[in-house]
Formats: structure tokens, sequence, C-alpha cells
């Protein structure tokens, strides 16, 4: 389709139009990130990972128990000192424990947990395209649909013949049965 | 008069079991339908036992064990009429009773048109059903009574005192249970040695629909009370307890697709059997997880020591399917074929496994935590970071496949047609990225899901616009134009429906998971603060003393910009008998965004301490809910069948002929 065309049916118009509209809405929505410091970033991205060891599975960013705001304190205090994520990650670790971050380390056996998944997934690639090729080939050249729409004009006719006359040898009967009964 | 109407439940169930299974294998159509009627019986027994519970809290009867345990004096009259399933044995009381009700509607509609199929699916049923009853007459009794009456019960975990404890566990628990039921009409029509023959396929998707929209509803309810009131502004944190009521939705909503592949073309027969023992597996691994499974979780409610049970159950039942499934395999035999690779039938296969992938990956990191115990003697938490990372970028494969594969054609897709067919979703999915990133809108990842979802609707609109077009150039009113266009043929539409809803959550998780902002402050009355273009002014707090709790009711008044919102109230509450604090956010919530208040702290001299967030889109997400509802009821809606074949053949030959 040629731009003149496009411009020239006044739906097209209107729908894009309407799309860039909605777009627009979706970035007004989407705009408050440009009011929050770095700091306050990197300390939000750090609390996430942390867990809260008093509430199983919750991050010191969502729970609200004292424990976490007392460690969302720490985190503060420490990245305003210039400490690196990676300093206070191991501060909390040495306290309460790897299990205090919720992101498994890639290292040793716990490197695991993140290989399993990919490899699974390319095992499971490979596997799909196999069953795809072995479900495309036909079992018998008549099943195929395209062999069956390759019949020739008086086969075709010849066909339908035989279905019509067979439903109408179903029909008669039974309309005899039904006479009888 | 409970107690002894659980025992003849249980023996019902049991020989409703038996006599299904011998009656189907031995053909004894008698014995079946004694079996049969046995089913129909127990929703009647089972609800004697739930009454006399639900009697039981409603009248603070504290010398039953399990109200003594789950309830108080100080516990609101509405909440115990819902405290049933506050715990593990009445929950699993209220399993059971739902089983049995679902059952009976299952199977009437079954027999009739199955005969076959439906005496092996309520053997299959009876057997679960049986599974609970014996667990909760053996092990778990909720009405088992103490040697000497307290003064006062236990009372609930506060966190349940929430509207949300009205809706959310019965759907949940209603969804996880019904996955019974399209997995024992599957394997009642592969036992039945009529997996080859379509005829379950009607009867399996329905119910694999109405499973599918009720885990659905219960995740999404979930999702809604804790973003109301854990406080955190988040709704879904990939805690063990959620993992497992995802699982089992994630494997039926490959069934419920599959299923439709079958249902056209006849074939996926054997997929769609691996499908269904995936889910019910899933959903009785749910119930392990739930129910003192090894891994700590925020829902710990109805924790115990039976989590085990559940685990030997799926052993047994998946064994007892996969046995089924190698001694029936060969009636599963497809004979159609694929003309080409890409189509259709590949796309949705492709979804499949995508989707068994997201369930799998979430299955490993839920349970990672109990092999590195035991191989490393360290434990390790795996937790949300982890499943973002790596389930995010397959359920973004996953919202494209679902813009892609609806505008492909079945058996063979040309290079023209798929040109045609995605070159406006296209196009709409790369400006959208352009025009983002042109106003200033960061993060490439959320910037490509946005395209994806833009790619999604434009498919569907497009869709929408042509068919209703159509219709209006052969002399219809574009209303109704579209409305016939959607009665015409309502699987292919109600899924349209659902698509949108999908993107709908899809658009409200994105935005707030990468455009959220939050900022923790201290506030004396008096002080204030801004966060984006919202104001606020701490006014005062109010402490007030309640039986079994002390509330403070913090006020803050709200500026959008120069304009006046009003007065946002949020509060916590703190439980002294469980040492437990429930704080409840204020939300202000719009289509745009969500301006959240929860208070962290009040300190004594007067400083509180709020997280305020900005959430943007999430409104669209629980406005998803029903429209996702309407879609499924829409693709469900009875249609007149199509006209006898005879009458198709004939104007065919006419055709042919002319």
């Amino acid at each position: 389709m040629s731009w003149a065309k496009f411009i020239s049916t006044g739906w097209d118009l209107r729908w894009a139009t309407t799309g860039i509209a909605t777009v627009m809405w979706l970035a007004v929505a989407c705009t408050s990130q440009d009011d929050v410091t770095l700091l306050e970033q990197r300390a939000h991205e750090l609390n996430e990972v942390i867990m809260c060891p008093v509430c199983p599975g919750e991050s010191i960013n969502e729970s609200q128990h004292t424990l976490a705001v007392q460690m969302r304190a720490i985190v503060n205090t420490k990245l305003a000192e210039g400490a690196a994520e990676s300093d206070i990650k191991a501060f909390f670790v040495e306290r309460y424990g790897q299990s205090v971050l919720l992101e498994p380390s890639r290292r040793g056996f716990t490197l695991l947990v993140w290989v399993i998944p990919p490899f699974g997934a390319v095992v499971a690639a490979i596997g799909l395209y196999y069953v795809l090729r072995t479900m495309r080939r036909p079992r018998s050249p008549v099943a195929s649909p395209t062999a069956a729409l390759q019949l020739t004009e008086d086969e075709r006719a010849r066909y339908f013949e035989q279905i019509e006359a067979a439903i109408g040898e179903t029909n008669s009967e039974e309309q005899r049965s039904r006479a009888d009964g | 008069m409970g107690q002894i109407s659980l025992v003849i439940a249980l023996l019902v169930a049991g020989y409703a079991t038996l006599a299904s299974f011998l009656g189907a294998g031995l053909r004894m159509p008698e014995l079946a339908l004694s079996g049969r009627y046995g089913l129909y019986a127990l929703p009647l027994l089972l609800i004697i036992p739930s009454m006399s519970l639900v009697d039981a809290f409603v009248s603070n009867d504290f010398s039953v064990r399990y109200v003594a345990e789950n309830s108080n004096l100080a516990m609101p009259v509405a909440y115990t009429w819902v405290a049933m399933y506050a715990g593990n044995a009445g929950s699993l009381l209220f399993l059971a009773l739902v089983l049995s009700g679902v059952s009976v509607i299952a199977i009437a509609g079954l027999s009739r048109k199955l005969p076959h199929t439906g005496a092996y699916a309520a053997g299959i049923l009876m057997l679960t059903l049986t599974f609970f009853l014996a667990i909760i007459v053996g092990l778990a009794n909720p009405l088992e009574r103490l040697p000497i009456t307290p003064a006062d019960g236990q009372g609930i975990n506060p966190l349940l005192v929430h509207f949300g404890m009205f809706i959310h566990p019965p759907v949940q628990m209603t969804g996880l249970v019904l996955v019974t039921v399209p997995f024992s009409i599957a394997m009642g029509a592969m036992m039945a040695g009529r997996g080859g023959h379509d005829e379950w396929v009607s009867q399996g998707r329905l119910w694999g629909m109405i499973t599918w929209v009720v885990l659905t509803i219960g995740l999404l309810l979930g999702a809604w009370w804790a973003y109301t009131i854990l406080g955190w502004g988040g709704y879904w944190a990939w805690d063990p307890v959620e993992n497992s009521a995802l699982m089992p939705w994630l494997a039926m909503t490959a069934f419920v697709h599959s299923i439709m592949v079958q249902k056209r073309r006849g074939m996926f027969r054997m997929w769609n059997m691996v499908l269904i023992i995936t889910a019910f597996a899933m959903a009785q691994m749910g119930m392990f997880i739930n129910r003192g499974g090894p891994v700590p979780s925020v829902h710990s409610f109805a924790e115990s020591s039976m989590g085990w049970l559940f685990l030997a159950f799926m052993g047994f039942t998946l064994l007892g399917s996969l046995i089924a499934f190698w001694w029936r395999s060969g009636t599963l035999k497809s004979r159609e074929t694929l003309d080409s690779m890409l189509c259709r039938e590949s796309i949705f296969l492709l979804q499949n496994v995508l989707f068994l992938t997201v369930a799998l990956v979430t299955l490993w990191g839920t349970i990672f935590p109990i092999f590195s115990d035991v191989a490393q003697d360290e434990t390790v938490t795996v937790g949300a970071p982890f499943f973002n990372r790596v389930n995010g970028p397959i359920i973004l494969a996953l919202v494209a496949l679902m813009g892609i594969g609806p505008l492909l054609p079945w058996r063979r897709a040309t290079r023209t047609n798929v040109v045609r067919a995605l070159k406006y979703p296209v196009a709409a999915g790369i400006v959208t990225a352009v025009v983002l990133a042109l106003l200033g809108i960061g993060q490439p990842v959320a910037l490509a899901a946005f395209s994806i979802c833009a790619l999604v609707v434009t498919g569907i609109i497009h869709e929408w616009v042509r068919g209703t077009m159509s219709r209006h150039r052969s002399g219809e009113s574009y209303p109704i134009a579209f409305g016939r266009l959607l009665a015409r043929n309502r699987p292919r539409y109600g899924g349209y429906v659902v698509h949108l809803a999908i993107i709908m959550l899809a658009v409200g998780a994105i935005g707030s998971s990468f455009y959220g902002v939050q900022r923790d402050m201290v506030l004396r009355p008096g002080d204030t603060g801004t966060l984006g273009d919202y104001s606020f002014k701490y006014l005062r707090v109010e402490e007030t003393l309640f039986a079994d709790r002390v509330e403070e009711v913090a006020e803050l008044e709200v500026y959008s910009g120069d304009s006046y919102l009003g007065l946002m109230r949020p509060f916590r509450a703190f439980y002294p008998d469980f040492r437990i604090a429930a704080t409840r956010g204020a939300i202000r919530s719009t289509p745009i965004e969500d301006f959240y208040i929860v208070p962290s702290e009040f300190n004594e001299d007067g400083r509180a301490v709020f997280r305020i967030l900005i959430n943007p889109l999430v409104w669209w997400m629980w406005a998803a809910g029903p429209l996702l509802f309407a879609g499924v009821v829409l693709g469900l809606w009875p249609q007149r069948q199509p006209a006898p074949a005879t009458l198709t053949v004939r104007a065919l030959s006419q055709a042919a002929r002319a």
C-alpha cells in the first residue's frame, strides 16, 4: 500500500491517530521516574534482593516488619557513605547467612538453579523441531489434502456424483422406513 | 451427626470409586450406575458436616478443637461464616464439598453424552474425593472435640480478616479442585479406549475453560488482596504458595489452547493427555507445598504435617496416569499431518511448550532450596529476582505468540498471508516503541514489552474492524455488525476478548514493575512531602484501642499539582496476641496510576515513617478480571450446531456442478 493511499483512506488515519494517542497516554503514565534520585534507585534495587530474615520469602523492600524497616535504614546509610552493592550484600550475608539473598549466587552447587532452565529450554526447542518435522511428513499420499485438491475437473464431477447418489439412497431408504413405521 | 455423616461419606465415596471402575472395566453397567448414584449422594452427605462446622463457628462453640484454634470471641460475626476454610482441616472439608458438587454436575452431563467415558471419569473423581475424605476422617477431622472446653479460642490470623477472605480462598481452592474434572474426563476417555474419538473434546474443553477461568480469577483476587493489604504496593512475589497456584494455571492455559487444535484438526491427542496429566499433578503438587510443604512461605495458614501424603497421592496418580497412557497410547494416534512447519498448529505447540517451560522453571525454583539443603547443607533462597529474570523473557515471548498465532492460518502459512496478517500489527509495534522512546521513556526491556502489547492489540482490533466492515458493507449498522461478528464464531472472538484482557494485565504488570516509584519518608504532623506530581501533608495520627488490636490511623491531605484530591487514611493495626502488625495502605487509583501511602512505623516522639508509591497502570490489572470473565463466557456460550452433514455435502456438490 502506498503512502498516498494510506493517507487518503480516512479510516486508517483515524485508527492511526487513536493508536498514537493511546501510546502517548502510556507515556504519561510512566514518567514519574524522573523524580527519583540515583541513590534512591540503587537502594530500591538492593532492597529487592535482600530477604527479611524473619518473614520468609519477603524482601526487605516488601516487608513492613520492624526488622525490615531497620535493614532498609542500614542500606540507605551505607549507600550514602559510598559503600558498593556487593559490600552491603556481604554485610548481611555475614550476619544472616547465604539465604538472606533472594537471588541465589552463581557459584558451586547453586549455579545449577541458573543453568538447568536454559539447558531445558534448548532441549525442548530441539525436541519441538523434530516433532514438527515428523508431523509434517504425510503418512500416506491419499490422506494429504493437497493431493485431494489436485483432482481434475472430471474426477471431481464423478466424485460429487457418487456422493449425491449415496445421499439419495440413504434419503429414500429413510423415507421408506418412515413409511413402514 | 456431622461425624457420622463424614464416615458415611467416606464409605460411599470408596464404594463409588470401586463400583465405577469395576463397572466400567468389567462392562457391568448396573454396577457403574450404582457407583454413579453414590456419587450423586455425596454432596448431601458432605453438606451436613460442613453446616455443623459453620454452625460451631457462628455459635462460638470452642469445644470443637478446630473452632478453638481458628476463631475467638472477638472475631467479627461475618467472618465466622467463612472461618471454616481458614485452617487445614476445614479447608480440606471445603475442598471435598466442592469436589463432590462439581462431580455431580460434570458426571450428570457426561454420563448422558459419553457413557463409557463417564464411568471411568466418575471413578477418578471419586478416587480423589476418597483420598480427601480419608485424610479428613483419619488425620484432620475438623469436628473433633476437645476434652475440656476453653473459654475463648485462639483466633484467626489477623491478615485473614479482610474482605478478600470471602472471595479469594474459596475461588482459588475451587479452581485447584476443578482441575480434577477435565483430568478425569480426559483420562476417562482414554481408559475407555475412546481417546482417539474426539467426542470427549467438547466436554473436556468446556470443563478445561471453566477450571481455567476460576483459577485465573482466584489468582487475580489473590493479587488484589496482596496489593491492598500487604502494604508494599506489590501483587505478586513468586512466593512458593503463589507459585504452586500458578503452575497448574500455566498447564491449564496450555491445555485450553491445545484442546482447540484437537477440536478443529483432530491432532495433538497424546499431547493433550500429557498436558492434562501435568496440570493435575501440578495441582496436587500445589496442595503438597501449601499444606506444610518443606518451603517457607508467607501463606503458611493451613500448614500441617500432611503435605507428604499429598506428595504420595500425586506420585500415585501420576504413576497411574502414565500406566493408563502407556496402555492406551495406541488409541491416541492422529491421522492428520501438518502441511508446513509454519502454521497455527505449530504456534500452538510452541506456545504449549513455552507454558510448560515457565511451569517447570517455577517448580524448579520453588523446590531448589530443598535440593540445596540436602546437597550442600546450606540454605539458599530462590526469590522473585530469579523468577523475574528467567520467566520474564519466556512470558514476553508468549505474549508475542498470542499476537501472531491467531492471525496465522491453519495447516499452512505462506509468505504472502503471513505478511498480510502481520503488516499492521508489526508496524504498530514498531511505532509504539519509537514514539515511547522519542517521548523520553527509558528501559529497553519495557519498551519491547509495550511494543509487543501494541502488536497483539492491533492484530485483534484489525480482525474485528475487518470483520465488522465486511458485514457493514452487506447492509448492517456498525454495532449490529460488530455484535453479530462476535456471536458468529464464539470460541474465536471469546478468545480475542480474553487475549485483550491478558494484554491489560500485561500493561499493568509492565507499567508497575518498570516505572513504579517509591520513597520512604519520615514526617512529623504538619510536615509536607512530594513524590512525582503529588504533594501531601501529614496532619495527625489517631490511636484507637479494640478488644484484639490497636489501630493507628494516619490522616494525610493529598494534592496532585494544584488540585486537592482529598484526605487519605492509611492505618496500621497491631495484634498483641499474634505479635503481628497489619498495615493497610490508602490507595487513590486512576487508569493512569495509583497513588499509594503505607505507614511503616509510628514512633513515640511523633515521627512517622511512610512509604509513598506511584504505581503506574495497575488499575488495568483489576479491570482485566471482568473482561476476561466476559470473554470466557462468550467463548463457552452454546452455539447452535452447524447444519447436518448431508445438507452441507449436497450444497457442496451443487456448488461444484454450478
